[in-house]
């Protein structure tokens, strides 16, 4: 299993999550956006959250940031460990603290994510502005923006230009170079290649695992797409419906002999470029409502495999050597064959 | 569309509207107005606007006189009456009329671009650089006075701004996929301005519409305070407020009362307005 | 040989823009016959969506004829405009924005029918938009509601009905699937096909996704910067791609499975360059790791490697293998 992973140290356990459920609530309705998820990170890994629109991955990394919209989302239960320090406790002070320095996120979105009336230097030295005004001098930060700029692959000359002048995948590296700038010890990517072209989001992901490797950063890659996950992760979490459903290594995930129904549906669905076949086989049907989910399973109205436990009763984790599936196929369920 | 079904939108489109309480307040206060303007001869006749008495001059509320007497000594009540009819078809029409010739040029500027843009924006900008209450002036002055040529003055002053408006709004409209989708099945550009843009751009322009009502009533009673609105001893709302000026510290109630009708004339516009937007988006639906 | 549909013979699009003379389409050629899928790969700026456009007469275009049925239909009176539309439709990108938000579904179906008259009479229409609806697997119930009561996939659906409702013979994909999640993108893929068997339907598939592509094409074209670089059976260029980009494009893709991580992967350098105004001589060379002068000085033209296997680059026979 070794050799599939990034040959980066793995080290000491950095983050943890235990059975973080998350709703937003507005006087309509109550979404139910994160269902009870655990998963835990050490220092150097990178995590795949995996799933589809809806399914609770972004709510997750706002969680960690502590950036949920205030006046509707609550943490209705458990913990976000970060240095074993509860991040939920936190009062917006000490998160300020935290957020930018020690944790730090890249969004989907290079075009919005800039502020197109500030130069990219100015953008990138704010961090470091904000988190170190008293140790660095103004030249000390000018000389680190400029390092994180050669970093990301970037001219250091290109500093005192706007965003509109950059392309889309030097925008996103711009947004990673402030991401990194003041050496995050965990980095959370939110779909960061989406929107780039396949060309250009090759160069970006192996940028982000060579960054990775050289600095033993902790990655959470937010993503659907399992050709990015087969690529840069060690761990992988699938979500459904606020749910992880599946979680592992990536051989687990990838040539494991048990899979969740879901995850093999996943699969079904992506056509493959190394073999014909004539017809996907899809998931039929669509991703529950979140402000009124099934019973049982959530996955069980579209299940091909459901049975009649699977709409009563919510099922348990069934776990074998650090491979969790979250269904009744399998652990005590298995009976009813 | 079958007639059951018109009816069955028409029937979901009020309901959707009877929930925003504000605006069935709007529609209230509108329908009095409005009532009060229509039988304004059975409420008070109008011989009551014009009889000077004398003996009655700048007197407060009483019994007499619901809403005192002016410096002439007629009863502001039946001249507040009365004067409804004037402001709030002066109000509608010159805001319907802006507001049809702005949709027409606006969006055929918005939708077509090119040189049609360019000729509609270059004469807006032109008109804009003149102040509104010149151009009315001019038009009367060329016209003549009488209610007519108001109104087409106070129209001509209008439009500019909601030609600018409506081509910005039709501009982002028209650039939606919808509108290619359109014309990949062949559909014409008029179907495409009345059936996909204007109805997607209608927000905006429902809500300047509606403010622009009561606009509208003071630009009047600014014209007719220099004299060349309507012709004393017509009453009219502006007419009234502008006169009552003179009298501010020593009667107040010539000024409350016309000022109050055309306050809460103007906030039912807007209300209904607003109302009007949200129920008319199916987007907002329940 | 079956009969070929539609055909387009050096095709051009420029637009003008302030900074020059953007090269949206530059000098395409390729026939499609009739019943088969064309896919178009490429990444953004490339031209792909302009192609398809100017292909359905959207965009007017600068040089080049298409020819729909051997017919020659650029440059066509209103008249005769409106009888060769219906023929050819297109399924838009984004299934947000490619739909009226203030109409039902049950209206934006019937649209193309009203806008056209085809139909005698509302219960002719009604039928039509019911039988299209069952086709598409959109649920009768669903006729009177809004799209953004809808999710993306039943969104697309419409947006597919819609394209099929007159029946046409040739259909632009403009990136139909892209917008959606996998499972969903899977469902409308599936549909696409079935569609094309039971109508015999003639698809151009324009989208950036290589492994959507090889799945539903039986000929791809690939585009950089306006022109068309490699041209070849679906099975081919993937299992013998010749031209450089191709097998940039081919390596960048992440593979969902583990043993590709062995692979040592040829990362392409530098970005797209402008389509305005570009320099002669083939459009890759600036990124191209095999380009020499001669690349740089004329016009690469595409030219036959194998029976229907096209490619434009002038060291295919030093680069490959």
């Amino acid at each position: 299993m070794e050799e599939y992973t990034n040959q980066v140290q793995i080290g000491e356990k950095l983050l943890e999550i235990k059975d973080l459920s998350i709703v937003y609530k507005t006087d309509l309705e109550t979404v139910r956006a994160v269902n009870g998820i655990s998963f835990s990170l050490r220092e150097g890994e990178t995590l795949g959250l995996v799933g589809e629109t809806g399914a609770g991955k972004t709510t997750t990394a706002l969680g960690i940031m502590k950036l949920l919209p205030e006046r509707t989302a609550r943490i209705t239960s458990g913990q976000i460990l970060f240095e074993d320090r509860d991040i939920c406790g936190l009062d917006n002070h000490e998160m300020q603290q935290i957020r930018g320095q020690k944790i730090s996120m890249i969004f989907q979105d290079p075009m919005t994510a800039l502020n197109p009336v500030l130069t990219v230097g100015e953008q990138i030295g704010e961090a470091l502005y904000l988190h170190h005004q008293k140790e660095l001098s103004p030249k000390e930060i000018e000389q680190k923006v400029e390092e994180t700029l050669e970093l990301v692959g970037i001219p250091k000359e290109r500093k005192n230009e706007y965003p509109y002048q950059f392309s889309g995948g030097m925008r996103q590296r711009v947004v990673i170079a402030i991401a990194l700038v003041c050496n995050p010890r965990l980095l959370i990517a939110d779909e960061p290649t989406t929107a780039l072209d396949v060309t250009i989001q090759a160069q970006i992901l192996s940028m982000i695992c060579d960054l990775q490797r050289k600095y033993g950063t902790s990655v959470i890659m937010i993503t659907h797409d399992l050709g990015v996950v087969a690529e840069t992760c060690d761990q992988v979490a699938i979500m459904y419906a606020g749910e992880i459903v599946e979680y592992g290594t990536l051989a687990d995930i990838f040539t494991g002999e048990e899979h969740h129904p879901y995850t093999t549906g996943l699969f079904g669905s992506i056509p493959s470029l190394t073999e014909n076949s004539a017809r996907l086989h899809p998931i039929e049907g669509l991703m529950p409502d979140p402000t009124d989910l099934p019973k049982g399973c959530s996955f069980s109205p579209r299940c091909g495999k459901c049975m009649e436990i699977c709409r009563q009763q919510k099922p348990d984790v069934y776990e074998k050597e650090g491979h969790q599936i979250r269904c009744h196929l399998f652990g005590e369920g298995k009976v009813k064959e | 569309m079958s007639k059951s079904r018109k009816h069955a939108q028409l029937a979901e489109f009020w309901r959707r509207f009877r929930k925003n309480k504000t605006a069935v307040l709007g529609l209230v206060i509108l329908i009095i107005i409005l009532s009060m303007a229509l039988f304004a001869d059975l409420i008070v006749p109008y011989s009551k606007c014009i009889d000077q008495v004398g003996a009655d001059r700048l007197q407060g509320s009483s019994m007499a006189h619901f809403f005192g007497t002016d410096e002439l000594g007629r009863d502001l009540f039946a001249r507040v009456v009365h004067g409804s009819r004037y402001s709030l078809l002066i109000g509608l029409a010159t805001s319907l009329m802006a507001l049809v010739i702005g949709a027409v040029l606006g969006a055929s500027a918005g939708y077509f671009g090119g040189w049609v843009d360019n000729v509609i924006s270059r004469i807006v900008d032109v008109f804009m650089c003149v102040p509104p209450i010149l151009l009315s002036l001019a038009v009367v002055a060329a016209l003549g006075t009488n209610l007519r040529n108001l109104i087409i003055a106070i129209t001509v002053s209008c439009v500019p701004g909601n030609v600018r408006l409506i081509r910005s709004v039709v501009l982002t409209a028209a650039e939606q996929d919808y509108v290619e989708a359109a014309k990949s099945y062949g559909a014409s550009n008029a179907r495409i301005i009345f059936r996909y843009v204007l109805p997607n751009a209608m927000g905006p322009i429902i809500v300047n519409t509606t403010m622009s009502i009561s606009d509208m009533m003071l630009s009047a009673a600014g014209l007719s305070f220099i004299g060349m609105g309507i012709q004393p001893p017509s009453p009219e709302w502006g007419a009234l407020l502008s006169n009552a000026q003179i009298y501010l510290f020593s009667a107040p109630h010539m000024l409350l009362f016309p000022g109050l009708c055309i306050l809460f004339s103007s906030l039912a516009f807007n209300l209904v307005g607003d109302g009007l937007t949200d129920a008319l988006d199916p987007k907002l639906k329940d | 040989m079956s009969e070929i549909l539609i055909e387009a013979v050096h095709l051009k699009k420029f637009f003008p823009t302030s900074r020059g003379t953007l090269h949206a389409v530059d000098d395409v050629s390729f026939s499609i016959e009739k019943g088969k899928t064309m896919g178009v790969v490429g990444e953004s700026g490339c031209g792909k969506s302009t192609l398809g456009r100017t292909l359905l007469q959207l965009y007017e275009p600068t040089e080049g004829e298409i020819l729909f049925r051997g017919k020659q239909v650029n440059h066509l009176s209103r008249g005769e405009l409106k009888q060769v539309r219906p023929k050819m439709q297109m399924i838009f990108q984004d299934p947000y924005s490619s739909l009226n938000g203030r109409m039902t579904v049950q209206q934006l179906i019937a649209e193309p029918l009203l806008v056209n008259k085809v139909c005698k009479s509302k219960k002719e229409i009604q039928e039509r938009v019911e039988h299209i609806m069952d086709t598409v697997g959109l649920a009768k119930r669903l006729a009177m509601a809004y799209p953004h009561e809808l999710d993306g996939g039943r969104r697309q659906r419409i947006g597919v009905a819609r394209a099929l409702i007159l029946r046409p013979e040739f259909v632009v994909c403009d990136e139909p699937v892209s917008a959606l999640d996998v499972s969903i993108q899977a469902q409308i893929l599936n549909l696409l096909m079935d569609l094309q068997d039971k109508m015999g339907l003639t698809y151009l598939f324009i989208t950036h996704d290589l492994s959507v592509v090889k799945h539903i094409s039986d000929e791809i074209m690939v585009m950089y910067l306006g022109k068309c670089v490699e041209r070849a059976p679906s099975e081919e260029i993937f299992e013998h791609p010749v031209h450089p980009y191709t097998k940039a494009l081919l390596a960048a893709i992440p593979i969902p499975s583990i043993e590709s991580l062995h692979k040592k992967r040829h990362l392409l350098q530098g970005e797209v360059t402008s389509p305005v105004d570009p320099k002669p001589g083939c459009r890759f060379s600036g990124r191209c790791p095999y380009a020499t002068d001669l690349c740089r000085q004329g016009e690469i033209p595409l030219r036959e490697v194998s029976p229907g296997h096209f490619a434009a680059c002038c060291r295919i026979e030093e680069t490959d293998r």
